[in-house]
């Protein structure tokens, strides 16, 4: 049959993360190319976000290569920024089996958290090819986000304004990130946790040291307090206390 | 080696594109189709993302401390009210992009006019 109209609908789907990752993106580049030093900032800012896609990553990035952060914290930090990711793929295991190599690989290195969403939405017009339908979001959100970490790199090259503090856009971003986190009661319990390990650490070893440490606390403190901590998630304050 | 040697910013690429790519391989690495993650991998998957992003906002937090002396950043006075309104406004709006140019613009309003 023809499958135009699985084109539009993708496209029609992908119109709120073209808004999304274009702007998101654009402050990511623009703070690449002001806070990094790197030389070619545009080049290093097409690379990155073509390769892995990931929001938080591309603002950490910057703090990175300012830090020349040890490989052994970026893998760490990575994983603890993306675990997500891991959680996605259980859901489209059924409607990505048996598809050729080139079109899994693909659709697995695109899943973003906003084409995660749309995939899982699925809302391809009837009779249409699904596959198809989520190969175009996949390929169109990975277009936005590099258009606009790209198109924010270069605008961070050819403007010259102070730029002192500009750097504060990834503490904000993370505010954001865990204030949305907040609004599930849950999440509190265990973002208390995190809070509580890295201060601990931040306080004993400094900045400069904490995140390894901070990390295995916290998976630790998780692993080993995983009952207590799930019952602290129902707990209402003012009913016993 | 330097974080802008081109040694180093390759390596930086490869290794956090694969690492984000391994994380979102593995279901299909691991789980076929019925086959489900034991509960403790599942478990800490699912509250693993709300613990890691306080502990990213502590060492933004402790970085301002390390990088300048309390008295010459009016103790935090720049980064507290750039994180309420951040905060704020994303309680209020919703609106991710609005609440990271507007807490971002106040800080850089801040340190670049009235404070150090």
């Amino acid at each position: 049959m023809n499958q135009k109209p699985v084109l539009k609908q993708a496209f029609i789907s992908s119109l709120p993360v073209l808004m999304g990752y274009t702007t998101m993106g654009f402050a990511a580049g623009v703070l690449l190319a002001a806070k990094s030093g790197v030389r070619l900032p545009a080049f290093w800012a097409f690379l990155t976000s073509a390769t892995s896609i990931s929001g938080a990553l591309q603002f950490m990035l910057v703090d990175w290569i300012q830090k020349a952060q040890p490989m052994l914290d970026v893998v760490l930090l990575t994983v603890c920024l993306n675990i997500r990711y891991s959680m996605y793929g259980l859901s489209l295991i059924e409607r990505f089996h048996g598809l050729p190599p080139a079109k899994k690989l693909y659709l697995i290195w695109t899943l973003t958290d906003e084409t995660y969403a749309l995939e899982v939405e699925n809302k391809v017009p009837p009779g249409g090819d699904s596959i198809l339908y989520c190969l175009t979001l996949a390929a169109l959100n990975h277009f936005y986000w590099i258009a606009g970490v790209v198109s924010g790199a270069l605008a961070g090259t050819a403007l010259s304004f102070p730029t002192k503090g500009i750097d504060f856009a990834m503490t904000a971003l993370f505010l954001v990130i865990l204030t949305d986190q907040c609004r599930e009661r849950k999440n509190r319990v265990y973002a208390a946790v995190g809070l509580l390990a890295s201060t601990a650490c931040a306080l004993t070893v400094g900045a400069g040291r904490m995140l390894i440490p901070s990390m295995i606390l916290m998976l630790s403190a998780l692993i080993v307090f995983r009952k207590p901590l799930e019952k602290l998630e129902s707990w209402k304050p003012g009913a016993g206390s | 080696m330097s974080g802008t040697s081109t040694e180093y910013l390759l390596l930086l690429t490869a290794v956090t594109a694969g690492v984000t790519f391994l994380l979102r391989a593995m279901p299909f690495l691991f789980f076929g189709a019925g086959k489900r993650p034991p509960a403790l991998v599942l478990s800490i998957g699912n509250v693993l993302s709300p613990a890691a992003i306080a502990m990213l906002v502590v060492y933004c937090f402790a970085c301002y401390v390390q990088d300048r002396a309390p008295a010459e950043h009016m103790f935090g006075l720049a980064e507290i009210a750039a994180a309420a309104v951040v905060v704020a406004l994303q309680i209020w709006k919703r609106n991710p992009l609005l609440s990271i140019l507007a807490g971002t613009a106040a800080y850089m309003a801040l340190v670049q006019n009235f404070i150090s």
